[in-house]
């Protein structure tokens, strides 16, 4: 009986996991400071703005 | 302190359920809607409800039990009173275990007393029902210790549903391992008080941890 | 103040943590994937096929690591939420609910790899044994931590109710495998036990060492860079994260 198939399928899921686990954190980080540079830009655009900034 | 304090709560909780007594059927209602169910989706022939007949009695009881936590706290949570529980000047722990019997009285010891009869619709042999309701009286109050964890956890949240089922779901299963275990081994001819035994040592460790863990989890979600 | 005491305080210090992490996450990918890829090399082609297994046992090299991290994970993960419920301490809500999916990940990995090993070995995908039953349920225990982290607007309270779920998950753990493995021995023809008594010859072992190193290393990189981005959303309208964010135009 060839295992080979049964082989491969165990190391892809192992591969696609931890690839899902290494890219999902990076796209959060990105989508964070995204968000924070989206903020600082509204800031600045608010002329004159007497909010207390944070 | 404590005993003027449980008995003050024991009779608010008694005179708010005689308001709405209808209320306090309705866990086993819904235990004897599953057992319809079950019947009607295994056929309804006599041997084969027979040979299921503890494991889905079992089921009935915890998955009405599961429903039934969203009242262990949510009505004091909305009115404010969890608050006060936090300010007064007994132990939050010490309320919310007299909650936690009071709410395991009037919901789950009505399913006991419904159990023999939901039982027969079953055709369970007579012989299991005692090992079946000593299971069902040591496993409830442990069930709705490690409920009220849960329910502790999730009281802030308005739609909690499916999350407290979640949540719940997987402490509950060494109590229906061991629960439903008992009677199994009971009608392979095999000793159930060992079983029995591990469940009676369990309510006696979560009468003490759960309110523990649960006043915690009251003091973290109303932060 | 000694200077190993005055790091962790350091540490607390959310732009502090950020730089610490920044720096310090792709070092702990690299070495993991160094270690890995001799790890990954050895399982697959310098280990002789197993006497009674042939190739498939290859999967042991990615299924028993993989196990190992999903308990190991939990207990840290319990440890930080511990540790954050007692003392407070903002760093370790952060670090326990960034082990949450790594663990998960693990967990689901042992599953399914266990699964695709039981198939030919024998004969089928699933089987109600302890252990996987008790893995099985570990994964639920994971995702009601995830769930009920997502499911708390207030960060702060959502990373301490979760951390007491997952410490009241790690205290029941133990008592789930026992009676899951005590109902098992109760139902007659479960005699198949998954994992087997088969010993190891010594020269299999170098690359199972270096996979359990290598899941380690892993798990560090992920928990780092994740406890990054929870502590960035946390801090969302800090000044730091605003320069920070600034910098990287």
């Amino acid at each position: 009986m060839s295992y080979q198939n049964y082989v491969v399928a165990a190391y892809a899921v192992f591969a696609i996991v931890l690839a899902w686990d290494f890219v999902a954190p990076r796209l959060q980080i990105r989508r964070e400071l995204r968000a924070a540079r989206l903020r600082v830009a509204r800031d600045n655009s608010r002329n004159g703005s007497t909010e207390l900034t944070r | 302190m404590m005993w003027p304090a449980a008995r003050a709560l024991m009779a608010r909780d008694l005179r708010l359920l005689w308001r709405r007594r209808g209320d306090a059927l309705q866990p086993a209602l819904f235990a004897l809607l599953v057992v319809v169910l079950f019947a009607l989706a295994l056929g309804g022939e006599a041997q084969a409800l027979a040979k299921v007949a503890s494991a889905v009695l079992w089921l009935a009881v915890l998955l009405a039990g599961l429903l039934s936590l969203d009242t262990l706290f949510r009505g004091d949570a909305e009115d404010g009173s969890l608050e006060q529980w936090m300010l007064a000047p007994v132990p939050l722990s010490w309320l919310v275990l007299v909650r936690t019997f009071m709410h395991w009285a009037t919901t789950a010891l009505p399913l006991l007393v419904a159990t023999p009869f939901l039982a027969e619709l079953l055709h369970l042999p007579h012989g299991q029902l005692p090992v079946l309701l000593a299971g069902l009286a040591l496993g409830t109050p442990l069930l709705s210790l490690l409920g009220a964890v849960v329910a502790a956890l999730t009281v802030g949240m308005r739609r909690s549903g499916i999350l407290v089922a979640l949540l719940a779901l997987p402490l509950y299963v060494p109590v229906l391992v061991f629960g439903a275990g008992s009677v199994s081994a009971a009608a392979q001819g095999l000793d159930p008080v060992g079983a029995l035994l591990l469940l009676g040592a369990g309510l006696a460790v979560a009468l003490v941890l759960a309110p523990l863990a649960a006043a915690a989890a009251i003091r973290i979600a109303l932060s | 103040m000694n200077p190993v005491v005055r790091w962790f305080h350091q540490l607390g210090s959310p732009p502090y943590f950020d730089r610490f992490a920044q720096r310090w996450t792709p070092w702990a990918y690299g070495l993991a994937v160094l270690v890995m890829a001799y790890g990954l090399y050895g399982a697959l082609f310098m280990v002789p096929a197993d006497y009674q297994q042939g190739d498939s046992f290859r999967i042991l090299y990615i299924h028993v690591p993989s196990a190992w991290m999903s308990m190991a994970i939990f207990a840290l993960m319990a440890i930080y939420a511990a540790i954050a419920l007692v003392w407070r301490i903002k760093l370790c809500e952060i670090l326990a609910m960034a082990c949450a999916p790594i663990g998960a990940a693990f967990t689901l990995v042992t599953l399914v790899t266990g699964s695709i090993w039981g198939k030919p070995m024998w004969g089928t995908w699933w089987d109600w044994d302890p252990r996987l039953t008790t893995e099985l349920i570990l994964l639920f225990l994971y995702l009601g931590v995830i769930g009920l982290y997502n499911a708390i607007d207030d960060r702060r309270a959502a990373a301490r109710a979760a951390g007491l779920l997952a410490i009241v998950g790690v205290a029941l753990l133990p008592v789930i495998h026992y009676s899951v493995t005590w109902w098992n021995s109760l139902h007659q023809g479960q005699t198949i036990s998954l994992f087997g008594k088969s010993h190891m010859d010594p020269s299999m072992l170098p690359p199972l060492f270096a996979m359990i190193v290598a899941t380690k290393l892993w798990f560090i990189g992920s928990l780092l860079a994740r406890a990054r981005a929870d502590n960035l959303r946390r801090e969302a309208g800090k000044d730091w994260v605003r320069k920070l964010a600034g910098a990287m135009q």
